[in-house]
Formats: structure tokens, sequence, C-alpha cells
């Protein structure tokens, strides 16, 4: 057994371990710390992979740290493969650390049909590590469709007084979106095996299909509008708040920190690979897409009168910045953007734990309710200002780097953008400001005392507070990381370096 | 003339247990619904199993009924789906006190009047069993007597399939003059300068009229709903399922031997019914509020997105049809058989309120149930999701991009009624107490053995699609 075969663990053990704690789902006490001692034991095994001193080797399906490769579907020639490399590695970490924060806030605020929720949870976490990792088309497309229905149910079963409504538009957008990326797929693959007489879904092999630029376009725009569903991006954002509004705090942190990233990891390692053509004169587009989403995103959040609203819109908005760097395609944007997926996955998943919280307190999420929370609830407190302030990009803490990799990045080839995100920023710090201000500060609204946190989710939070520390300060490492993986990458698609740069 | 009976063993097989069935039914004294149902049960099996294990030595029997491993496969098929609904079928027909062996033996005639539409080369045989098939289930659907939705439904069944019949026939006589040959695949492949073409031409729109009455495609699918909702449900499923793969495989054949003339006239009316079918199924049912109701159209779009990849069968969508054909069996008959035996006595449940809370009180059946609807809308990692990818991926190699992409546009409306369906069961709190008859070793065997399938089916169907393979390539030459 080589180290290779540890991705084919990744996957069927978090699968595996959802049976096992469905099973134990009769007593709620034991399918908690089964889930737990699982998603652990799932996490120390990706954090094993980073001190394995990984290197990219090149094999039949790229270059990667790690990778497998098996005939699944022979007929039609699709395979279970599999491949690691930094932004995957990175990408696991996060599923397994949110995943574990998933079962630790759920502790005490699920009680309904705990074995199901649990089996979602992990089931999800098994379907996000295939699709971080799979290099198949078929296989990516497989898993991608699969995560809709754990988060629906995760959605409809413990969601808010909303939740039907929430989970089908969920399911609506995202399976509506998703269906033409099937046609675009299949034409692609169809397509190439006309040139190469080879069928096959790989896509290394995939992205060294000639298209003429009509059929690369369109088969961009599909690709293109399953990944903006997802993201989302702003003319197709709707679902999104509805479903942060309506979600378990579980849930909303899946959501948030996971299931709107792969969105813009499938961009990043599928569309533009697989068009670099039609990518390239989509730069407008994706940088329209992103400066509309920043600014539409603070203008609406401006706006909301429920805190988890609003951390919904601010979400939108980060991922705005994101798509933005996409289309600055320069080295610092991208590993800035890339870094702002992760930090986005723990700032924003930190921020709806603590509204959780919040909600299971008050029994509101209105800022009318609010108020004064610092003097009945200094830790608690702290650690919203703190997470609060990572969103908003103070320097020492993660989201400043990724935002400043990414203005900087702007300023080498796009001054003008790079203004223009730098104002997004700003009105960042603008709502988030009047969040903390609402919230924490002012004359308190309440009778009664609230409860501060109690120890369970002082550990919580204090474990999520480590990384927005660690990236902040120190973000070398990680950095690399991405560095080395986008050189792989150019060097793997020299259509895509030669069309964009880089 | 030496006739190899052996070679026509499953038919034999059918016709005796038929037989043998109501033979109990005469002569044992209160007729033990068990006893009729073992034998129903062991006939299909019988005849499954003989169709599976040999080999017969010629390609057809008298030139009547093909023996190729066309045939052999749809046999296998068929008699599957039959065991499957009977043991559906034991237990709600217990309860509601209709378990003679009136209804078993009919089963049993069904499924063989299937088998011959399935296997026919002639167009007596395929005429033959069409009448037995059809006949069968008048008597099946109306088989609850004292029921007046089932008697209106039997009637209805009866009356439309009665007029289809009749433009069938007419069809094969008006085939029959224009070419002189009965045989079907003389009788299509065949355009001479002798032929009168607009004869010809009437001949085969009357049969595709009357098979596509049987298939319900749009605009020849009003009784479905009706029929559907008034039949007891394992009926339901047993119609739904095996009657239109059989005829569906009749029409494939039809299709495959039709010759290039024909053909090109053909294959656009089959485009435009394929696109009205799809779309009139998904968005009808995105309307319909009764659980019955609403999978009669959706098992109408199943039918479109059939005919949709038929457009494309002489450009090699022959495997990705078989393997949705077995899929689209194996979930609808998994849909109608759990809604049978999630019912109450009285009556079955059918508005989607009823369904409520289901999905807890009763978790067992409500997830089989609830795999189903997934594969039915073609979600992963179910047998749906691959057979809607070969479906797709046949169409586009065959350059239908159009109706590819009409195609998944309808499947974005099948997504929201499915997951109606599973809201009610699993989203939306209980309304109230349900009777529901619990399950006996049949109904969780036939459940289970689905459940796996449906899975099995969507992570590995390796095996299947090289049998599915062979058979096409075998056809092809």
């Amino acid at each position: 057994m080589t180290a290779d075969s540890l991705l084919l663990v990744l996957v069927f053990f978090p699968l595996a371990g959802s049976l096992l704690a469905l099973g134990a789902g009769y007593q709620p006490r034991l399918c908690r710390w089964v889930s737990l001692i699982l998603s652990l034991m799932q996490m120390a095994l990706i954090s094993l992979l980073f001190f394995l001193d990984l290197q990219p080797h090149s094999g039949p399906t790229g270059t990667w740290l790690l990778a497998v490769d098996y005939p699944w579907l022979e007929g039609i020639g699709a395979r279970f493969s599999l491949g690691l490399d930094g932004l995957s590695l990175l990408l696991l970490w996060l599923t397994a650390f949110l995943t574990v924060i998933s079962v630790l806030i759920s502790w005490t605020a699920i009680n309904l049909k705990v074995g199901l929720f649990h089996f979602f949870l992990l089931f999800l976490e098994g379907c996000l590590m295939g699709l971080f990792m799979a290099t198949d088309l078929l296989l990516f497309y497989l898993f991608w469709e699969i995560q809709l229905i754990p988060m629906f149910f995760l959605l409809g079963i413990w969601g808010h007084a909303r939740r039907i409504y929430a989970a089908v538009k969920f399911v609506l957008f995202t399976f509506g979106g998703s269906l033409f990326m099937l046609i675009a797929l299949l034409v692609l693959y169809v397509l190439h095996g006309h040139q190469t007489g080879e069928y096959t879904f790989s896509l290394y092999q995939l992205s060294q299909t000639p298209l003429s630029p009509t059929v690369e376009g369109w088969l961009y725009a599909a690709f293109l509008l399953a990944f903006a569903v997802k993201i989302p991006l702003v003319p197709l954002h709707t679902w999104l708040p509805d479903a942060h509004t309506e979600a378990p705090t579980a849930g909303s942190v899946d959501l948030a920190g996971l299931l709107l990233k792969t969105g813009f990891y499938a961009f990043f390692r599928f569309a533009f690979p697989l068009f670099p053509g039609a990518a390239q004169a989509s730069i407008p587009l994706l940088l329209a897409l992103g400066l509309v989403g920043m600014f539409y995103a603070a203008w609406i959040a401006l706006a909301q009168t429920d805190i988890k609203r609003l951390v919904a819109y601010s979400s939108i908005g980060h991922m705005g910045l994101m798509v933005l760097a996409l289309g600055i395609w320069n080295l610092m944007a991208l590993s800035g953007s890339l870094l702002q997926l992760f930090n986005h996955g723990i700032s924003t998943s930190a921020l709806f734990v603590m509204v959780g919280m919040l909600d299971e307190r008050l029994g509101s999420r209105n800022f009318q309710d609010m108020g004064g929370l610092w003097q009945q609830m200094p830790v608690f407190s702290a650690f919203f200002l703190f997470f609060a302030l990572s969103s908003m990009g103070l320097p020492g803490l993660n989201n400043f780097v990724g935002e400043i990799l990414i203005l900087l990045g702007a300023f080498q080839i796009r001054p003008l953008i790079a203004v223009l995100a730098f104002v997004g920023v700003l009105l960042t710090v603008i709502y988030i400001l009047r969040m903390v201000q609402d919230s924490l500060f002012g004359e308190s609204r309440r009778v009664q005392p609230l409860r501060d946190v109690t120890p369970r989710e002082v550990l919580i939070l204090a474990v999520m507070a480590l990384p927005v520390l660690y990236i902040g300060l120190h973000p070398g490492p990680v950095l690399r990381l991405f560095e080395s993986s986008l050189q792989v990458m150019w060097g793997q698609f020299p259509m895509l370096a030669r069309s964009l740069g880089g | 003339m030496l006739i190899h009976w052996l070679d026509i063993l499953p038919l034999l097989i059918l016709s005796a247990g038929g037989l043998a069935i109501f033979g109990a039914g005469a002569f044992l004294p209160r007729r033990p619904s068990w006893v009729l149902f073992g034998l129903a049960s062991l006939t299909a099996l019988g005849a499954g199993l003989a169709a599976l294990l040999m080999a017969p030595g010629s390609a057809a029997f008298l030139g009547m009924v093909d023996l190729g491993s066309y045939s052999r496969f749809f046999t296998i098929l068929l008699m599957s789906i039959t065991l499957l609904s009977l043991f559906f079928l034991h237990r709600y027909a217990q309860v509601r006190n209709f378990a003679g062996d009136e209804l078993f033996a009919l089963m049993i005639y069904a499924a063989l009047g299937m088998v011959l539409v399935a296997a026919a080369v002639h167009w007596l045989i395929f005429f033959l069993g069409l009448e037995l098939l059809s006949l069968s289930l008048y008597v099946l659907i109306a088989s609850r007597r004292r029921e007046t939705t089932a008697l209106e439904a039997g009637v209805k069944y009866f009356i439309l399939g009665a007029v289809a019949s009749a433009f069938l026939t007419f069809g094969i006589a008006l085939l029959y003059a224009a070419t002189g040959t009965l045989e079907i695949k003389a009788s299509l492949a065949g355009v001479s300068q002798a032929v009168p073409m607009p004869l010809y031409f009437l001949a085969l729109s009357l049969i595709f009229v009357g098979i596509g009455f049987k298939i319900s495609l749009v605009p020849f699918h009003l009784w479905t709903p009706d029929v559907y909702e008034g039949a007891p449900a394992p009926v339901t499923a047993f119609l739904s399922t095996g009657s239109k793969v059989a005829l569906f495989a009749a029409l494939l054949r039809l299709a495959l031997n039709l010759g290039e003339p024909a053909w090109e006239m053909a294959w656009p009316v089959l485009w435009v019914l394929a696109v009205l079918t799809m779309a009139l199924g998904n968005i009808t049912a995105v309307y319909q509020t009764k659980v019955k109701r609403l999978l009669a159209y959706s098992s109408v779009a199943q039918m479109g997105y059939l005919l949709m990849a038929l457009v494309a069968v002489k450009q090699g969508s022959l495997p990705a049809l078989l393997f949705y054909l077995t899929v689209y069996a194996l979930m609808d008959l998994g849909a109608f058989g759990i809604l049978g035996s999630l019912s109450e006595p009285q009556a079955d449940l059918d508005e989607l309120e009823d369904f409520q809370g289901l999905g807890f009180s009763h978790p067992w059946r409500s997830a089989v149930f609830a795999c189903c609807l997934l594969s039915l809308a073609g979600l992963p990692p179910t047998a749906g999701f691959l057979g809607k990818i070969f479906l797709f991926w046949a169409l586009i190699k065959a350059d239908c991009l159009i109706l590819a992409v009409i195609g998944i546009t309808t499947v974005v409306f099948s997504i929201y009624y499915y997951f109606k369906v599973l809201t009610s069961l699993y989203l939306r709190p209980r309304r109230r107490e349900f009777l529901i008859t619990p399950p006996d070793l049949a109904v969780g065997l036939a459940s289970g053995a689905i459940f796996l399938l449906v899975f099995l089916l969507g992570i590995h169907p390796g095996p299947l699609w090289s049998v599915i393979e062979q058979i096409s390539i075998f056809l092809s030459r």
C-alpha cells in the first residue's frame, strides 16, 4: 500500500463513518461521540499529509502530489481518479475541520433525529472529500450532485420556520444550474472522442482538446452558470440568504464554509483549464460580476435587520472579491484569492457559529433585541469582535493577508479595478462595524440576564481562532503551498498559461 | 419438420403455470392465497431462469418468436418485473380480500403477453401477445370489484385500449396490404417500387398510434393518470413497468428494422413527440397534488426520455436505451410497489399531505421510496443518474444537441415535483395516525432487492452494461 491509496481512505472513511453514526443514532449521546471521534480521526489523517513532504510527480492523470486512478465505467471511459495538490489539501483540511466544528456546535442544539443528522454531516464530508480531489469530470459531477442531497435534508429537517421553502429553492437553483454543465461536459467528451478516438473524462486529457471559439464559449458558459450559482455570483445569489437564514447553525457552517467553496474551486480547477480561451474572453465579465457582487452585497447588508442574513450577504461580498481576483489572474492575486477561500471558510463559519449561539440565547436574530451584549456576555463579545475584525480584514488577522495580496496583484495590472475593489473592501468594514456596534455595544434592551459562553463553546471558538491568528501572523507556508500548486497548474495546462499569462 | 419445443420453454412454463393456478383455484378447497402466490412466483421464476440458463438452438421459433439475446434479455427483465410485482401484490391483495386465483393467473398471462410482444418477429404474434396482455390488464385493473374508482379505471383502460388495438389491427392489415408479408422485418425493410407509399405510411402511423397509446406518449397519454390512480397500486406498478417495457422493446425492434426512407420520415415525428412528452409530462406533474397522479405523469415523462434517445437509435443509442429501460423498470416498480405497501386497508394513501411524517414513522419503506424518487429524478449515486448520463451521452454522440438541451431543461422541472414528495415524506410534520399494514417477507425482499439494485447499478453498472453492449453488437450486425 502506497501513500496514494490514502486518498481512497479519505473519501470512503467518512462515507462508512456516516453509516456508523446512523446506526448509533438510537442513543444520541453515543452518536455524538462516535461522530466526533470519526471526524477528529479524519482531520488527523489529513493533517498527517502536511508532514509527509509530498512532491509533485506526474502520472497518467496529470501532475499531483498524490493520485489514484482506477477503472470505473469502462463502457464510456469514466475512471475513478483522484488527485491531490496544495489547494485541494488545504480545502480537505478545511472540510474536516469544519465538520468537527459542526459536530461540536450541534452538541446541544440538535435533539431531533440525532443519528440522521450526523449521518448527513459525515456523508456530506465524504462527498466533499471526493469533490475536492476528483480529476475525472464525470466523477466530479457525481460528487457535485450528491452533495445536494445531504444539504437538502440538513436544511429541510433541522432548519427554522421557512426551511422547506429555502431547501427547495436551494435544490432547484443548484440543480438547475448544474444540469447544463452536464450537457456541456458530455459535449466536450464527445468532441474529444471524435478528434482523438479516445473517449475519456480525464481532466488532463480533455484540457488538450482543441475547440473552436464558439463551441468553447458555449461550453464555458454552461460551466460558468453552474459554478456561478454555487459561488454565488450576484444575479444568481438569491437562494443563499434564504438558505442561510433558515439553516441550523451546522448547516450554515457547511454551506458557507464548504459548499460555496466548491463553486469557486470548480471554477479554478475545471472551467479555466478546460476552456482557457473563453476564460480569457470572460475576464471583463468576471471583474464586473465580482465588483457588482461586492457593492451589491454591501449595500443590501447595510439594510439587514437580521444578523444572520447580514453575515450571509457578507459572504456574497467576500466571494465577489475572490471572483474578481480570478479575473486579475496573476500569481499574487490568485494566491491571495485561494487564501481568501480558506480564510472565508474559517471566519464566516465562525461568525455563523456565534450568531447561532446568540440565537440559542436570545431566541431572536434581530438587531432590535440586541445591544449591550458586552456587559452581559464579555467572553462571547470578545470572540465576536475578534471574528468580525478578522472578517473585515484587520491587519494581523487572516483576511488581511488575502485581501492585500489580491489588491496588490490587481494594482500591478488593472489599477482602476484595484481602486474600486478597495472601495468595496471599505464598504465591508462599514457594515461589519455596524453589526458589531448594534449587537455588542449601546444600551441593553433586555431585562433577563444572558448566560455567557459555556466551556464547550469556548473550546469551539478558541479552536476556530487559531487558524485565524496563524494565517494572519505567519502566512508563508500556506502561501507556498498555493504557489507551488499554481506553478504545477501552469506547467500542466500550457494553453491556460499561454492565454492568460502567469 | 422437427419442432424444438424446448426453445420456447419460458413461454411454455408461463402457459402451464397460468393453467396450474386456475386449476388450483378450481380444485383446492378454500383456495389458500399463499399456494396461488407461490405457484405464480415459481412460474415467473422458472420462466426467467429458463430464459437465463437455456441457450436456444435457433434464431427464431417457426419464424414467429425471436429467440436471440435481445428477446432473452427482455424475457429475463420482464420476469423479474413480474416476480417483484407479485411480491408487492400478495400482501396487498390478501389484506383487501381479492387474492383469488384469477388475480395471480392473470398476472402470469399478462407476463406471457409481455414476453410475446417483446419477442415477436411476426405481426400475428405481436398482435396476439398485445391482446393477451391487454385483456389480462383490463381485469387486473378492475380486480377490486367493489371499488368504483377501480372499475372506472378498468373501463377507461378498456375503451381506450380497444381503440388503440383497433388502430393497431388496421395498421397491420394495411401494412400487409402494402407489402404482402406479415414478417416484421420484411414488412418494414423492403420498400421497393411496388409498395404504394401513402398506404405504407398510413399503416406505419396507425401502428405507431396504437403503441403510443400503450406506452402513453403525449398526446395519447390522457388515460394514464386516471388508470394509475384507480388501479390497485401493485397492479399499477406492474402496468407501468411491465407493459411499457414490453411495448418499448417492440417499438425499438420496429425502429431498428425500419428501412431508410421511412426512417427519414419517422424520426422528425419521434423528435417532436419526445419533446412534447417530456415537456407536458414533467410540467403537468408539477401541478399534481396526488402522489399517484404525480408518478403517472412522471412515468409519462420517463417515456419521453426514452423516446428522445430513440431518435438516435440508428446512431448507436441502443445500449443506453436498454440500460435506461432496465433502470426505469426498477425504480418505477419500486415507487409504485412501495406506494401500495404504504397504504391503508380502506384506501391507498394518495394526497401529498397524507404522506407527511411517513419518512420517520415507517423509515425502511420510506427510504426505499425516497431512493426510487431520487433515482427517477436522476440524482447520483442512483441508477437513474447513470441512466440519464448514458441517454444524453448517446444523444450528443449522435449530434442531437438541441434535443438534449430541451430534454435537460425539462429535467429541471422534474426535480421540483420529486422533491415535493420528499418534502412531504421527511420535512413536514406528521398530520395523523397511520393504519398501515406491516410488510411481510415478500415485500421486504422485493424492496430490499430494489434498494440494493438502484445503488448497485448507479455505482457499478459494468456487468449489466457489458451484457447490453453484446446484445447491441449482435443486433446491429
